[in-house]
């Protein structure tokens, strides 16, 4: 016992149900799938073959990593600014921002898809607008295509950007910004050399969750997208409940799978990642 | 497999017996106990099923009301069973999971006839059986081994009369030409149906479409992919048609109705060369219910339930006896009406069962 203590902490028994279950349940799955994506149909590699052979696999991931990087960028841009400009009004007007962050945060989905629609949509209050002030003689195709699925995603997405942006901003120094200036740094200088570095954890964060959520997104793609833009969430399910290819959904759920654990561990190389979720940075 | 088929039963025979006071509470708890079931799931699920009621896998909605008005009231009025729902939606995956998993709470599902084509050989399937159900109750090539049409659903479209009044498109010839027809169209996004169409489209005979050429198809297809927009839902299909987002839209032909009404008359629907759909009730591996499913399926294939499915849902009668009985005001809206018949043509569920699964997927591929 002894031995067994100096080793293992005994804190460890204390969660070991807890480990356990999540291992059955969050685990065993996981496996399950890798497994099925090397057994179904039949055993070997053929799964992963297709995507050498087939241009419509290789496209549909494709369409879906550029769209994500897209969302990402614009999401976590706006999401910046908004940040900023939180940390940095008064606290009544960070209040109301707050406010409005958090309720669109909270609306469902699919309402937020198709409040798209109605403000953009063909015969949209916009496209409506513009044709009756006589300033476009056609609608313009906001909606039911990439531009739309992109407007939609990133809506969707810049509360997820500004969360992690403003912990990050809120708990900085700002004597620190002071000295730079009382040191003789432009405005620009100061936020170029010292607030985007001191804020890069907090960047990378929102970068991270907002490109590893927008590669499940699913509702945004299948409505918007008008049925041309196809991405990798929308035809697992496809592949899952209506042609029941099975081993094809596999296949691509553990490329994402790899794909996500893959850039976190790129990411483990250059900075430390507990840094990015809230970790002391030593 | 054996083992849980025992257990099952054995499960279902005590619950039986419990609630008919045979058992007592400890000795049936017990069994549940021994089995690894707990005995709410048990009395929930699979036992209480094969006691008294019917599980009815359909895709919620309207549907639930009316196959409870339509065919749950006879039904009980005949057996004394009830009927329940799981509104969950049937598709081919989640059948498959629920019949592989063992765990099966569903007895009938409201699906497609391709699904028994499928689904059959690989035994996720109970047979039909043709001592209770009736194979004359239905479209000849329609009572297939493992499911049997119940309804019919038709690939019709609408179009606007403001766009198009004077000179109406008329058949899919006109739905794919986008020179004498300027404007978006929809199409239904997991190719069923916009196949035929565009086959039809390109001059392919009504009845000489199966085998379906893919290659030909999807071009037609490719061709007007630009004016193009595809819906996954009857409630997509409608809503692009409402939001003037379209000015000819494949739709369901269930849904014309509607559309018409929504939109004062200004869509309206064509089923010239309308593409019938058997909607089919297949049973799941196992069913809890049994035999007893038979019976409903039965119930479901006689003419008033046939009418009232009409009347409710929109769906069209597949058994010939309820035809002549479809009421004036619902003749252009049922794609079996004597004013519909002779201008639609038949999905083969045969080819769809086997080749549906690399149809769809080469169908998204070219639209995506």
């Amino acid at each position: 016992m002894q031995a067994f203590t100096r080793h293992i902490h005994p804190g460890w028994l204390i969660i070991a149900p807890l480990m356990l279950m999540v291992i059955a349940l969050y685990l065993g799955p996981i496996l399950n799938i890798l497994w099925l994506s090397v057994t179904d149909p039949e055993p070997g590699l053929s799964n992963y073959a297709k995507l050498a052979e087939s241009d419509a696999l290789i496209r549909i991931v494709w369409t879906t990593v550029r769209i994500c990087i897209i969302t990402t960028m614009f999401s976590v841009t706006l999401g910046y600014s908004i940040a900023y400009a939180m940390v940095h009004c008064h606290q009544r007007q960070k209040n109301y921002m707050l406010t409005l962050l958090l309720v669109s945060f909270w609306i469902s989905i699919l309402v937020r898809t198709f409040s798209w629609l109605m403000l953009l949509g063909r015969k949209g209050l916009v496209n409506g607008t513009l044709e009756n002030i006589g300033l476009i003689a056609e609608p313009i195709a906001f909606m039911r295509n990439e531009l739309g699925v992109l407007i939609g995603m990133v809506h969707y997405m810049i509360p997820y950007a500004v969360l992690p942006l403003l912990v990050s901003m809120q708990s900085l120094d700002t004597r620190v910004m002071d000295a730079s200036r009382n040191l003789g740094a432009s405005s620009t200088q100061t936020f170029w050399r010292i607030y985007l570095p001191l804020t890069l954890p907090g960047l990378v964060a929102s970068t991270l969750l907002v490109f590893i959520l927008s590669l499940g997104f699913y509702v945004t793609p299948a409505v918007l997208g008008g049925g041309k833009v196809l991405m990798v969430a929308e035809y697992i399910s496809v592949q899952l409940l209506v042609t029941l290819k099975w081993g094809t959904a596999a296949m691509l759920a553990a490329i994402m799978l790899t794909g996500v654990l893959a850039m976190l561990w790129i990411m483990s190389r250059f900075m430390k990642l507990s840094t990015v979720f809230g970790g002391a940075a030593r | 497999m054996h083992d849980r088929q025992f257990k099952k039963e054995m499960l279902q025979d005590s619950a039986q017996a419990y609630k008919k006071g045979r058992m007592d509470r400890r000795t049936f708890l017990a069994l549940c106990g021994a089995s690894g079931v707990a005995m709410s799931a048990v009395m929930a699920g699979d036992a209480e099923a094969a006691a008294d009621h019917v599980v009815m896998w359909n895709w919620g909605g309207q549907s639930e009301e009316c196959h409870g008005s339509a065919i749950g009231d006879a039904f009980t009025a005949k057996t004394g069973k009830g009927l329940k729902f799981d509104t969950s939606g049937p598709l081919e995956g989640k059948i498959k999971e629920m019949v592989d998993s063992g765990n099966v709470t569903a007895d009938v599902a409201d699906a497609d006839l391709f699904n028994a084509v499928s689904l059959g050989p690989t035994g996720h399937l109970e047979p039909i059986d043709y001592s209770v159900v009736s194979k004359e109750k239905t479209l000849p090539g329609y009572a297939l081994e493992y499911g049997v049409s119940i309804i019919l659903y038709g690939y019709a479209f609408v179009y606007d009369t403001e766009a198009y009044g004077d000179n109406p498109p008329q058949n899919w010839a006109d739905f794919f030409d986008t020179a004498k027809f300027p404007g978006m169209r929809s199409l239904y996004k997991w190719a069923n149906g916009s196949l035929e169409a565009a086959l039809m489209a390109d001059g392919v005979a009504g009845d000489a479409l199966y085998p379906l050429d893919m290659d030909r198809a999807l071009a037609k297809i490719k061709s007007i992919k630009d004016n193009s927009l595809y819906w996954g839902s009857g409630s997509e299909a409608h809503s692009m048609v409402v939001n003037g987002e379209v000015s000819l839209g494949m739709v369901w032909q269930n849904r014309g109705r509607n559309i018409e009404n929504d939109t004062d008359g200004r869509y309206k629907l064509v089923n010239n060369q309308a593409m019938a759909m058997p909607g089919a009730y297949i049973v799941p591996k196992g069913n809890p219910a049994g035999a007893a499913v038979m019976d409903f399926i039965a119930t479901a294939q006689e003419v008033p339930a046939q009418l009232a499915l009409l009347d409710c849902l929109g769906m069209t009668p597949s058994n010939p006896e309820a035809f002549g009985q479809i009421p004036e005001d619902q003749q252009p809206y049922a794609i079996t009406s004597a004013m519909n018949i002779d201008k639609i043509v038949y999905n083969d569920p045969d080819w769809w069962g086997k080749n549906g699964g690399d149809a769809v997927n080469a169908f998204l591929e070219a639209i995506s």
